[in-house]
């Protein structure tokens, strides 16, 4: 796939966006065109493809970073809602188990 | 000095002040949320108050905030976990509503078809008897105590034979088991006759139908090429009414109930459909916004809109049905229904596309007809496209439980909870709203989306305000309240 050539490579701050945020955000666009992550000095940059609005990958980088920094604070409580809800729906939950 | 909401050694910090979200609404009103579903409603200085410790102990903004759970150092921790467990008690009850899709065959041409239904002729899109009684079996596992059975398609009265099958298989073994099992049939009616009705209401299916509006309307969205759409529903809806109203002894006949799509072509019509839903006796209105997935999203350039379209619409649509019913007409709208049983009553309604985490599996399952498990119709529609993201496994090879801790169902759980969404984890609308993962990556390409700019939740957003701002004037809080009222 071409590299769109109007457009110039993001580079997003390693103070402020993890590799892990990245991945994430490229893996969304994914099916739209293609994003092809460098990293360099004091971050990575991103090249877009296939007509990936800038924008739009931008926002989903810091969406997917503030995911990641929300989960490593509320991920304790997420976890007990979402494990309840499975094993009760499975049957593996016993009553009055915590 | 004056005891205030805040604890004196911590008079004005953030950490002083319980958990809590809020947003500005119109007219300068600050509604505040939390996670036990309480909220109030506080004029912009009673905020400014609040957020800086300077509430008087006396006061009564003070003892409505503190036994809403606002104040710190009033909290009463079991009531408050009392109203979390009531509001999420869906969270210990298992999949409770089982969609059995009879057949992809359909023998309308709906402009806005989500249901990924093929034409009436197509082969090898129907489920077999035998299959739709193994379904029955599958969902007779789940670990809720009352399930519902819903019969769907395509057009699912194009295979009469295996609903009938399902019908009789379901009743005879929630007698032996000793269940409660709701069966539903949504039906256009096209294909309904004396005979077959007879034998739903003797079973005590309870009947759904899709109702656009005045003929010209619903026969514009619900092309039939058979004659009108609208003449066929209006029919047979006329006839389970009055079976409803008539009732005998030898079992319960349930009231029919109609579904509207909201298409670009409804889009100003709001009244003319609320007439003819009154018109028809029908006691509930739902005013549900299109979806861009399955056949739809092909056409949304056609047949969609903004959600600030659908949002004008609506806000039109249930002022027009408050005026109705200041004038003692009876008719309610689903939404508003749905939402305010959360906000009034603390109740989960069963909309399972408003929870926290979704109701894809742990709430809902969808059969296909060949026996495929989806994670719930929508997911389906997906995998229609040839994208199984959503199937949690097959009737015939897997396990319940497996289907129940599938890929499929730990991915949507985890995706839909709102704890990990950057914006809504802070929206005062939280304890209320659901995300719906399949909405997420048909739209925006994952299963968690973006929620600023993602459409579902703008309109969602939309609606609470509405709601919100109706709830704050006396006239139309009034009969909101009474819409839920036990």
């Amino acid at each position: 796939m071409k590299e769109d050539k109007k457009n110039s490579p993001l580079f997003f701050s390693a103070g402020l966006y993890s590799a892990e945020a990245l991945k994430l955000a490229a893996a969304v666009f994914s099916a739209r065109g293609g994003v092809r992550l460098t990293a360099g000095k004091g971050g990575t940059e991103a090249v877009l493809s296939g007509g990936i609005n800038p924008g739009e990958f931008a926002n989903e980088a810091l969406n997917q970073q503030c995911r990641i920094d929300l989960s490593a604070r509320n991920s304790r409580l997420s976890g007990i809602i979402v494990t309840k809800a499975l094993l009760s729906a499975s049957g593996s939950s016993k009553k009055g188990g915590k | 000095m004056a005891r205030t909401a805040t604890k004196k050694s911590a008079k004005g910090t953030a950490a002083a002040l319980p958990h809590f979200n809020f947003r500005r609404l119109s007219g300068g009103a600050v509604l505040l949320t939390n996670d036990s579903g309480m909220h109030a409603s506080l004029s912009g200085a009673q905020f400014r108050q609040f957020r800086d410790g300077r509430v008087a102990a006396g006061s009564a903004l003070y003892k409505d905030l503190a036994a809403k759970g606002f104040v710190r150092d009033m909290m009463d921790i079991e009531g408050y976990a009392a109203a979390c467990a009531k509001k999420n008690s869906f969270l210990g009850a298992g999949p409770g509503l089982h969609i059995l899709v009879l057949t992809l065959r359909c023998n309308h041409k709906c402009v806005y078809c989500q249901s990924s239904a093929v034409g009436q002729a197509s082969r090898g899109t129907d489920m077999s008897p035998a299959l739709a009684r193994k379904c029955v079996d599958f969902a007779l596992k789940s670990t809720n105590p009352g399930i519902t059975i819903e019969f769907q398609g395509g057009e699912p009265l194009l295979n009469w034979e295996a609903l009938k099958a399902s019908v009789l298989h379901a009743r005879r073994r929630a007698r032996e088991l000793g269940r409660e099992v709701r069966l539903a049939l949504v039906s256009n009616f096209s294909l309904m006759t004396e005979e077959k009705a007879r034998f739903l209401l003797a079973n005590e299916v309870s009947i759904c139908t899709s109702l656009d509006g005045p003929a010209d309307l619903h026969d514009k969205n619900r092309v039939f090429a058979g004659g009108g759409s609208h003449a066929a529903t209006v029919k047979w809806l006329k006839y389970f009414s009055a079976a409803y109203k008539k009732q005998v002894p030898e079992f319960r006949t349930f009231k029919p109930s109609a579904l509207l799509t909201v298409s670009r072509y409804s889009l100003g019509r709001e009244k003319q459909i609320v007439d003819e839903y009154v018109r028809l006796g029908l006691e509930d209105v739902f005013l549900r916004p299109l979806a861009p997935i399955g056949y739809a999203k092909q056409l949304w350039d056609k047949v969609g809109y903004e959600p600030a379209d659908f949002l004008s619409f609506y806000r039109a649509g249930l002022d027009y049905i408050l005026k109705l019913n200041a004038r003692g007409v009876t008719i309610r709208e689903r939404n508003a229904v749905m939402m305010l049983e959360k906000i009034l009553n603390g109740t989960d309604p069963g909309y399972l596309d408003m929870r926290c985490p979704c109701g894809a599996v742990i709430g809902q399952l969808a059969y296909n007809h060949n026996g495929d498990i989806y994670a719930c119709d929508e997911g389906r529609m997906v995998g229609w496209q040839g994208d199984d993201l959503f199937k949690a496994g097959n009737v015939e090879r897997d396990s319940y439980s497996k289907v129940m801790l599938s890929q499929a169902s730990r991915a949507c759980a985890a995706a839909s909870s709102l704890d990990t969404q950057p914006q809504c984890s802070r929206c005062a609308y939280k304890p209320f709203c659901g995300v719906c993962p399949v909405y997420n990556y048909e739209t925006q390409g994952s299963l968690s989306g973006e929620m600023p700019s993602n459409g579902r939740c703008g309109l969602f957003m939309g609606l609470f305000d509405t709601l919100f701002s109706l709830l704050a004037k006396p006239a139309s809080a009034k009969i909101l309240k009474g819409w839920v009222s036990k």
